[in-house]
């Protein structure tokens, strides 16, 4: 008999993927299994629950502990049930006089030399030592406890998140295993041999100091209270949990909120979550504080002019100020002077929103989101080519690659908990080649196969995606019954007379990518001869002026190989935020209805129209850099901007600020005061994940449900507040739960057509296309057939960018994320996260700073194009010499005041990957930094004058 | 219109026919040019270009003059 599989149950060991059954007894009941499973998961299966202490089921068997011995008919001696395979036949008891014996031994000797304070430790409640110790029955321990301990052994707090209490460990080496096998950082050793063995961080320097990247892997593996969360420590066990997703990046882990009322006490991985297995990273698992930051916009506020302080009012005095001022600006300036930009942070219902009520209350097109800045080449490149705008694959199906194409993005940092799976299959024998400038923790991951660098320069992407087309094509590597089965001939015939051109060669366009050719031609040869080929990317394709070409061209890499429409292939883009897909599927985009449907389609409007009794316009609006120079120009006078930061994030800041400053409403939703909100007249509270039910859909196409834990802080969720701004506006809105925005999604949306919170609550999650054809939605896309029939391989002309460097700007500088800060660091900010990275930092090669005789930590003024600002060096040869390096992540380092407005010739995406730049040592901020910091003070002072006096 | 939305306006449609030069003669590469435009641009732009088209369109790329051009007797 086999038992529903139960995500809150350790079943002691993973399972088995095979497909053969086999039968066997265990205390009298018989079970089938597959082949491979141990006798301990079968017991589970079966509920019979075996004594275990070393064994989890994240972990492979270890053998260490022996309370799992069992016996077994025809076998000497009490095997371990975790290391045991279950064979055809087999006769187990769990439970008899000997294993009594033996197990209360075991406990007995474990106690001895374990601290007796169960009532007031922190793990009281949810100990696995003391459960076991009740059920062996342990009632005494013989050897006293005044032999050689480990019970004076010190604490390591050095971690701002958990607690290393070394007097209560057990060295059952589930934290050592879990950070080895789950998380792929071996960070973790068991030091010393025999009694003397203790688990150590790094070479023993303590967590903070030692490669530990606080995923929280070994703190959840912990049977006892050694590794414990700070936040159990203080509060205590939690009392009930809430299964939600993840507000940070694109890969959207399930988690369990574990809560004391209305109290978050803990994030835990959820192992039910098809996304993450159960596994995290530091963001999601521990950076959570922001939401019940000091920081957080408690009640709704307005001011005339932006050089006046915030006055706090009732929401619906807010709402009608808001709504008083657009209806005035369109009235003076026309139907086509406001608009509005979705968050990718946002849920799905919200965004859906957001556009509906700017095509249809504010009765234009002027809709865009902060996908702009990030993944729109992705969109437009693969609708293009493969006919729809997303990823190809599941996250899982990195387990079948045979080979992994990484071309700009660095997923250890920026999808850490994809980056894990990644290192998991690198450590059984992928072979592995990145494509970027830096050089990523991934290439030095332990593991079986290659692992190829191909080092280009920033800019040389499409020029680097054409060579390893080239080899491929003239090399008679291509699969050509895939091309003649499932692409368009003429476009594939032009393509191939284009990529076979000499120019195309490795050993031609090795000055532009300053790659060696025969590197190039090794990577093309292992990347179409793998079984299985996969390509990942990440901004580091799309955030350049050819950036929907480069996505084109990896497109064509994966027709041409045919690696597409099965597991262990595909086209992989990494999707920066939680909801970047969502937002774009969502109709964010001004050309474009929810589902990718374009608003001059009269058939898609149509239905549009008559569900939301307007008419829509067909001609598209303004993207948002479109809509800053609008601005400047005079005829773009009001926007509403919802849980976006956009003068942080966006490029060429001082524009960005110039645009912003000649609005004459701008009304900002958000959490907290930020930096776009210091230009704005209008400031909506916004709610955190935590505080709203919705949807997000991650990189996969896999929309999971956020469930609220705490009520709103200000007493809305976003959803509400954009229906309140609906209904102010005489476009009457009336949704009572983001259930009912769904069904309006799905009756409009064909690819939604099938999703609903049923159906959701009974698979968990679903991967879009959902609908008849798809009931349970499309874990892998195009497996029979493309949306446009047939794919279309696209030419790919290399445009070198018009930024280059020169005399005067001699680098190139090229930005991107780190671990620990997420974004514009808004929230992981506001947390401990900060004691891995409380500023920005530029790395610059050791010959460049040599050259410019900089040392490590000099402040360094870099000038671009653009702009100039000031931050510290940091000397490092992760980067090629030209090169140089930094994050975004804090306001005040100015890192888009040097970005320029250069932009991705077909989606204005910014080319945030490349600028010129001129580095030398100085001793002040730049002006920008100075005024900055001015208008901050000016801001925050007006934030708090706007808070009633104290009576 | 303001100087520098001009000049985007300017750059932004040279880009796209720079980026599909290889699409064929110029007048294959005015037929995507216009495609383009006519799918993602604002009614505001297009009515900007045929601004700067009726004051000479100095500036635009051939392909990308044929395309304005195109576009402005579709709208006519």
């Amino acid at each position: 008999m086999l038992q529903h599989f139960d995500p809150n149950k350790d079943y002691g060991t993973p399972a088995s993927l095979s497909e053969n059954l086999v039968t066997l007894e265990i205390d009298g009941v018989e079970i089938s299994v597959p082949e491979g499973t141990s006798v301990m998961r079968a017991a589970a299966l079966a509920d019979i629950n075996i004594p275990k202490l070393c064994a989890s089921d994240n972990l492979d068997a270890f053998g260490s502990c022996r309370l799992c011995a069992v016996q077994i008919e025809g076998r000497r001696g009490l095997p371990a049930s975790c290391t045991t395979p279950a064979e055809q036949g087999m006769k187990v008891w769990t439970q008899n006089d000997k294993l009594a014996k033996l197990r209360r031994n075991i406990m007995e000797l474990y106690i001895s030399d374990h601290p007796l304070d169960c009532l007031t430790c922190p793990a009281n409640g949810n100990c696995e030592l003391q459960d076991m110790a009740g059920s062996v029955g342990l009632r005494e321990v013989r050897y006293g406890f005044d032999g050689e301990n480990h019970l004076d052994a010190p604490k390591d707090t050095s971690n701002p998140y958990f607690t290393f209490d070394a007097s209560k460990c057990i060295v059952c080496s589930r934290c050592v295993r879990a950070c080895s096998e789950v998380q792929g950082t071996f960070a973790l050793t068991i030091d010393g041999r025999g009694f003397d063995s203790k688990v150590a961080a790094g070479q023993d320097e303590g967590f903070l100091d030692s490669e530990c990247v606080s995923c929280g892997a070994c703190v959840q593996a912990c049977p006892t209270a050694t590794l414990t969360e700070n936040s159990v420590i203080e509060m205590g066990q939690p009392e009930h949990s809430v299964v939600t997703t993840c507000a940070y990046c694109g890969v959207g882990c399930s988690f369990k909120a574990e809560m004391k009322g209305d109290k978050l006490v803990r994030m835990v991985p959820y192992k039910g979550g098809d996304a993450n297995h159960g596994h995290s990273c530091v963001k999601g698992r521990f950076a959570f504080g922001y939401a019940t930051h000091k920081d957080r916009i408690r009640a709704p506020m307005i001011r005339d002019s932006i050089d006046q302080p915030w006055k706090e009012v009732s929401w619906e005095e807010a709402i009608g100020f808001a709504a008083k001022r657009l209806k005035a600006i369109q009235a003076e300036h026309g139907r086509e002077s406001i608009g509005g930009i979705t968050s990718s942070r946002c849920t799905n219902e919200e965004t859906y929103l957001v556009q509906k009520l700017i095509r249809a209350a504010f009765g234009n097109n002027n809709t865009d989101t902060c996908a702009r800045v990030c993944h729109s080449p992705t969109g437009y490149g693969l609708k293009q080519t493969l006919g729809e705008s997303a990823g190809t694959q599941t996250f899982d199906s990195v387990m079948k690659a045979d080979c992994v194409l990484v071309i700009g993005a660095n997923p250890t940092d920026a999808h850490p908990v994809f980056g894990s799976l990644l290192r998991r299959r690198l450590r059984e024998g992928a072979s592995l080649i990145v494509a970027d400038p830096r050089h990523i923790d991934l290439l030095d991951t332990p593991h079986l196969g290659d692992a190829t660098h191909l080092p280009l320069r920033p800019g040389s992407n499409v020029a680097m995606v054409n060579a390893l087309a080239h080899v491929i094509v003239t090399e008679g590597l291509e699969d050509t019954g895939f091309i003649a089965k499932r692409c368009e001939d003429d476009a594939y015939a032009k393509w191939r007379a284009f990529i076979q051109d000499p120019r195309h060669a490795p050993e031609a366009v090795e000055e532009v990518t300053g790659v060696a050719a025969d590197k190039v031609r090794e990577a093309a040869r292992t990347y179409a001869k793998a079984p299985n080929a996969a390509i990942y990317y990440g901004l580091g394709v799309t955030e350049h002026s050819q950036g929907s070409t480069t996505v084109m061209g990896i497109a064509n890499l994966a027709l041409a190989t045919g690696n597409i429409g099965r597991d262990g292939v595909g086209v992989n883009p990494l999707r920066g935020q939680n909801n970047v897909q969502g937002s774009c599927d969502m109709g964010s985009f001004p050309h474009e209805l929810p589902g990718y449907q374009h608003v001059a389609d009269p058939v898609a409007r149509g239905r549009f129209e008559a569900a939301w009794g307007v008419e829509i316009d067909h001609e598209p609006g303004l993207r948002i850099p479109n809509m800053f120079d609008a601005a400047i120009a005079g005829h773009f006078r009001a926007l509403y901007v919802q849980g976006e930061d956009i003068a942080q994030s966006d490029p060429n800041t001082q524009h960005v600020e110039q645009a912003l400053r000649s609005l004459d409403c701008l009304i900002v939703q958000d959490i907290f005061l930020n930096e776009t909100a210091k230009f704005a007249h209008v400031l909506l509270p916004g709610s955190t994940f935590l505080e709203k039910n919705g949807t997000f859909t991650n990189a996969e196409r896999r929309i999971n449900r956020v469930r609220k834990v705490m009520p709103p802080i200000a007493g809305k969720e976003d959803w509400e507040v954009t229906v309140a701004l609906a209904n102010a506006l005489d476009y009457p809105m009336n949704y009572a739960h983001p259930s009912e925005i769904m069904d309006e999604i799905a009756q409009l949306t064909p690819s939604f057509a099938g999703v609903s919170y049923d159906k959701l609550e009974q698979q968990g999650s679903l991967q879009w296309p959902c609908n008849d054809e798809h009931p349970v939605g499309s874990p892998i896309m195009h497996v029979e057939s493309f949306p446009i029939g047939k794919a279309h391989f696209a030419i790919t002309e290399f445009v070198p960018t018009t930024e280059r460097a020169n005399r005067r700007f001699p680098l190139l500088l090229t930005t991107g994320r780190i671990l620990s800060q997420y974004n514009v660091g808004a929230q992981t900010r506001r947390t401990d996260n900060q004691v891995w990275h409380d500023e920005d930092v530029l790395e610059i090669h050791p010959h460049d700073a040599e050259e410019r005789g900089i040392n490590d930590n000099d402040w360094l003024g870099i000038s671009s194009r653009a702009g100039h600002t000031v931050l510290r060096a940091r000397i490092s040869e992760r980067m090629q010499p030209g090169v140089v390096y930094t994050t975004f992540h804090h306001p005040h380092s100015g890192a888009n005041v040097i970005t320029t407005d250069n932009s991705d010739w077909a989606t204005n995406c910014p080319e945030y990957k490349v600028t010129a730049v001129q580095v030398e040592k100085v001793s002040q901020p730049s002006d920008w930094q100075k005024n900055f910091h001015d208008n901050h003070q000016r801001q925050h002072k007006f934030l708090h004058e706007a808070k009633p006096a104290a009576e | 219109m303001s100087h520098s939305e001009q000049d985007r306006l300017i750059q932004m449609i040279n880009q796209i026919a720079l980026n599909n030069i290889s699409a064929g003669d110029e007048s294959a590469v005015a037929e995507v040019v216009a495609g383009h435009v006519k799918k993602f641009w604002s009614r505001r732009m297009k009515s900007q270009l045929f601004d700067y088209l009726g004051q000479g369109g100095e500036e635009l790329h051939p392909a990308a003059r044929l395309a304005g051009e195109r576009l402005q007797g579709d709208a006519r």
